[in-house]
């Protein structure tokens, strides 16, 4: 059983990761993935970085969805925005890749603000449904604008970090994964803010808030501008990774994916998002090497995308009826059992 | 381009808009009811329309029997939907519920792709193949007919939910779910029967739509145009289904003749857009009053 | 005592990945042992989602062409091995299958399922400079051997396609009215500014271009325009089948006397038959031969007949052809006695004059650029149910 974490100040108390031994597992964590890309092939280290690049865009959703509970279902076309901006950045002006990203989180913020702005009148589903229509009307533009190249889409050269081209898993892991974790660090820390517990307070009842003092509509339009930087940074990093562009690389299934994501994960947790985010990127490459086990040859196969299609979905209707609050909250669970051992309760 | 071109481009736009019309029926349905917005109408057509398929290519069942088969198949297939997936998620925020649908959509593109697999089908022909001729106007004669569908089944619906006691019910727990079990509603059962109407219609509609598209398991994109017209309409309108069906029939149908294809969704969803920082509880919908 | 971290993904990540990364090292230290080792042919095959229709038939193609050339003794004395992955046609997975299948064997050969795949592993292929690349797509931005020097197409690329169905249509009626109705896609919109201007060079007249929503259901509006136009042809491009039989059946009841036409995705048999009745004359390119195709000498299709009692889909047909050049190409770097890297497999297949593919296709093919721009335009008899030639083999210079 643990004993003896009495905080003596508020500061403790609020400190990110409040215990020693907290502090040394996330020392282990860190020295973990470093030592990752030395031990991984390219496969597992190609997962690695996607897993990365997830984990950024639903952490982005989390804070819109998760704590301030706007619906959205337009994350996939955000950073739609910000992998474009940073095509376009890369390709024709060569700027330095971490300017890209800022910019690119940038513009994609822009974007959100313009689709957060109904967001006062329109609430809940009837946002979740705006945030279709700004996602089809975005694919509608980087289809059709010149800049954007059409429906063939830009090629990306690769990422230049102090003159080195990143342009393996290997390499680009490097900038993957620190962007990622700062990022992490970031969302951890907003909720330790004002603006943080203010975007909490409009979850949980917004007209309440608003009686409390916070003014709406500036922080939901925050929680917009926020998320889609996110999004934003994510896209570009996503840009950076797959080097190819194209309108139809962003669909409406890829925004369902990332609200699949923070659902299974565990909404307004920080832990979910990367849990969940994880948990639904390895779900098809898990389901193909069980379906590779099971003797039935190659023609099983073409059994896996249906039924990979069914998971996906028994995922989100299972987490939603039976665990709401996500493996982040089992996870919780299964560490109360250890802190409390060998007590009951 | 002359004035027939606009007519008949109108008219095209009036035909095409029943069978949103029809959609939405299906979806206002069950918001009425139940104040779920299902995001799986679009599959619910697909289910219907993929049953219809099975029995009619599959079983070499005759047309007048493999309609209503399909039918009632899809209806039961809605009411284990609601029983299993949405009666657990009573009294939840509706966001989750949403949530729950965008899930099920998942399951049943999925379901649909396991028993008949990702390839595109014809389904039989089964309707008048001449085309309706209005002065130098030709109309599509599946789409002509699938709008008196949709204008019939309308207007059944709107007779039912005045005079049928159940369609009373449906209205009463509509208006307050509290005082319909006060008054003796079985609330859970009008749950159940709008699930079952709900899926009965989507059926007739997915049937119309796969006989004019074909059938293929991502053909529940057409619900994200339903999802447009009932917004639109108003969730909650069955005549506000109608107008907004039409309404957006029309809109595509020109902004595809007289801008191009890639203008349809574009301006469908711009109107979306328009009516939503307008009149957000649509044209015809019952605006909610929020209280603390 | 225990106490959380940030994550434990990652860490769960990692100890799945260190057996991983142990295997490989053991796996691949055995594979260097034998003399001979197999040439692999990687692929990733979409056996499953939208494109499934095609990829089943691939697959069966490529491994039958791989099993056929192991009983001929394979290449030089060594086996070819193919490993395949499902994509499921979605581009991170099929990066995801390429990662894998190169991370765990020695490939020198991959097939890839979609353009954006094979755009996306483009300059992963450059790089490691061991692999020489096709696969399912045709898209004209692919036929540049200068962006994409280790990557070729079996067979015409979209705008050679359509030009191959103008170049009959200009033979067929000189100065002849055509439309072109395409899918707002990049599939749909790959050959058509192109295809304006050879059109315009051949003395044809573009009536109409109509582009459609994708996965649009109610096409009323573009047949009324269609109808306005009254082409002598219509070309579709960027669909499978819907909503190609509602335009032709609309059409026909209209009274339009169009001529439709499709390419090579619409054009397998079972794929055309379903539109029934309309599919009457309904034409198309398609650079191989039908599976029923007995006329003149054909000892590959006759293997294929052999293997393959009952019909194979064009699908099939365009993976197994990719099997024999895949095999072509190493056979000649290797009797070159070359290594087999993706330049030298290259320029291996770029040295194939007029090579005799044993019927697959019933000319003589020469690749050029990236491509193989040969095709023949066939078109439906519904009695027989079959796709039946209706003009010679037509090859673009």
């Amino acid at each position: 059983m643990r004993i003896g974490t009495a905080k003596q100040s508020y500061a403790a108390d609020q400190a990110l990761f409040d215990s020693a031994t907290q502090r040394t597992w996330v020392l282990v964590l860190v020295l973990a993935l470093i030592a990752f890309p030395f031990v991984a092939d390219p496969y597992w280290l190609y997962l690695a970085c996607l897993v990365a690049i997830n984990i950024a865009s639903a952490t982005g959703l989390n804070i819109l969805t998760g704590y301030t509970g706007l619906v959205s279902l337009g994350q996939a076309a955000f950073m739609g925005i910000g992998a474009y901006t940073v095509a376009v950045l890369e390709q024709r002006l060569g700027t330095p890749a971490i300017l890209n990203l800022l910019i690119g989180g940038t513009v994609a913020m822009l974007g959100g603000v313009l689709v957060g702005i109904p967001s006062l009148r329109v609430k809940g589903l009837y946002l979740a449904i705006a945030t279709i229509a700004a996602s089809f009307i975005v694919h509608f533009l980087f289809a059709n604008l010149g800049v954007t190249g059409g429906t063939a889409g830009l090629s990306v050269p690769p990422a230049k970090i102090f003159g080195v081209a990143l342009d393996t898993s290997f390499r680009i892991y490097w900038l993957v994964v620190p962007v990622t974790a700062l990022m992490l660090l970031g969302a951890a820390n907003l909720f330790r803010t004002r603006i943080g517990r203010a975007f909490i307070a409009i979850r949980d009842r917004d007209i309440s808030a608003e009686v409390l003092g916070i003014p709406l509509l500036r922080y939901k339009l925050l929680s917009f501008a926020l998320s889609s930087f996110y999004a934003g940074v994510a896209g570009g990093l996503w840009a950076y990774f797959f080097r190819v562009v194209t309108p139809e690389s962003f669909p409406l299934q890829m925004s369902i994916f990332f609200l699949a994501a923070i659902i299974v994960g565990g909404m307004g947790t920080i832990l979910g998002a990367i849990l969940g985010a994880t948990f639904m990127t390895m779900v098809p490459e898990f389901l193909k090497l069980v379906v590779g086990w099971t003797s039935l040859g190659a023609d099983s196969l073409q059994y896996v995308a249906p039924i990979r299609i069914i998971v996906f979905g028994v995922l989100i209707v299972g987490f939603l009826v039976f665990e709401p609050h996500g493996l982040a909250e089992m996870w919780r669970r299964v560490r109360r059992f250890f802190h409390l051992w060998p007590f009951k309760h | 381009m002359d004035i027939w071109f606009l007519i008949e481009i109108t008219l095209a736009g009036l035909a095409g808009g029943g069978l949103y019309a029809l959609a939405a029926l299906a979806f206002v349905i069950v918001y009425k009811a139940t104040r779920v917005v299902n995001l799986a109408i679009g599959e619910m057509l697909m289910i219907g329309a993929y049953t219809f398929f099975g029995l009619s290519t599959g079983l070499s069942w005759p047309v007048w029997l493999a309609i209503p088969g399909a039918v009632v198949a899809s209806a039961l297939i809605g009411g284990l939907i609601e029983r299993i997936a949405i009666r657990p998620m009573l009294g939840e925020p509706p966001i989750s519920v949403f949530m729950v649908t965008v899930g099920l959509s998942s399951i049943l593109v999925g379901v649909v792709e396991l028993a008949w697999g990702a390839d595109t089908h014809r389904l039989i022909e089964f309707m008048p193949r001449d085309p309706i001729v209005l002065g130098e106007a030709f109309i599509a004669p599946k789409v002509f007919y699938g709008f008196l569908t949709a204008l019939a089944l309308t207007l059944a619906v709107l007779l039912l939910f005045r005079f049928w006691r159940g369609g009373v019910a449906l209205r009463a727990t509509a208006s307050d779910q509290g005082a319909a079990y006060a008054m003796g509603i079985a609330v859970p059962r009008v749950f159940s029967l709008s699930w079952v109407a709900g899926a009965a219609i989507a059926a007739v509609a997915g049937i119309v739509v796969g006989s004019i598209g074909g059938l293929s398991p991502t053909m529940g994109i057409f619900g994200l145009s339903v999802l447009v017209v009932v917004i639109v309409g108003g969730l909650d309108s069955i005549a506000g289904a109608l107008v907004g069906g039409l309404l957006i029939g029309v809109v595509e149908s020109l902004a595809g003749g007289y801008l191009g294809g890639e203008y349809k969704l574009l301006t469908t969803f711009v109107v979306l857009v328009v009516v939503l920082m307008v009149r957000p509880y649509g044209l015809f919908g019952t605006r909610d009053i929020e209280r603390l | 005592m225990f106490s959380p971290s940030v994550s434990n993904a990652a860490r769960w990540l990692r100890r799945l990945a260190l057996p991983v990364a142990l295997a490989a090292c053991v796996s691949s230290a055995f594979a260097q042992a034998p003399a001979k080792e197999d040439i692999v042919i990687g692929a990733s095959v979409p056996m499953s989602g939208v494109f499934a229709f095609a990829g089943i038939g691939i697959h069966a193609g490529l491994g039958d062409y791989v099993k056929w050339a192991n009983e001929q003794g394979g290449i030089d004395g060594r086996k070819l091995r193919y490993v395949p992955e499902d994509t499921a046609y979605k581009v991170d997975v099929s990066v995801a299958a390429f990662k894998k299948i190169t991370s765990q064997n020695n490939v020198n050969l991959y097939y890839g399922d979609s353009t954006g795949f094979s755009k996306t592993i483009n300059a992963e292929i450059d790089r490691g400079g061991n692999i020489l690349m096709s696969g399912a797509s045709f898209a004209s931005e692919l036929n540049d051997p200068k962006k994409y020097p280790n990557q070729f197409m079996l067979g015409p690329d979209y705008t050679e396609m359509f030009g191959i169905l103008l170049r009959h249509i200009a033979k067929e009626t000189p100065k002849a009215k055509v439309a072109f109705v395409y899918s707002d896609t990049e599939f749909g919109r790959d050959p058509i500014a192109t295809s304006r201007e050879a059109a315009k060079k051949l003395g044809l007249d573009v009536a109409v271009e109509i582009m459609t929503a994708p996965g649009s259901v109610d096409v009323s509006t573009e047949i009324i325009k269609l109808r306005r136009a009254n082409p002598d042809y219509t070309i579709f491009h960027g669909y499978v089948l819907a909503p190609i039989p509602e335009f032709v059946s609309q059409g026909k009841k209209m009274g339009l006397k169009s001529r439709y036409m499709g390419t090579f995705w619409t054009m397998d048999n079972s794929t055309v038959m379903q539109m029934g009745e309309d599919a009457q004359g309904f034409m198309g390119v398609m650079p191989y031969r039908y599976y029923y195709d007995t006329e003149g000498k054909s000892p590959m299709l006759d293997q294929i007949r052999k293997m393959r009692p009952e019909y194979q889909s064009t699908g099939y047909m365009q993976g197994f052809l990719g099997g024999m050049l895949f095999a072509e190409a190493a056979k000649r770097t290797l009797a070159a006695g070359k290594p087999l890297t993706g330049p030298n497999l290259k320029s291996a297949l770029t040295s194939l004059k007029d090579f005799d593919t044993g019927g697959l296709i019933g000319v003589p093919i020469t690749i050029k650029g990236n491509s193989i721009p040969v095709g023949r335009i066939y078109q439906a008899d519904v009695k027989q149910k079959r796709m039946v030639p209706a003009s010679d083999w037509i090859v673009l210079e």
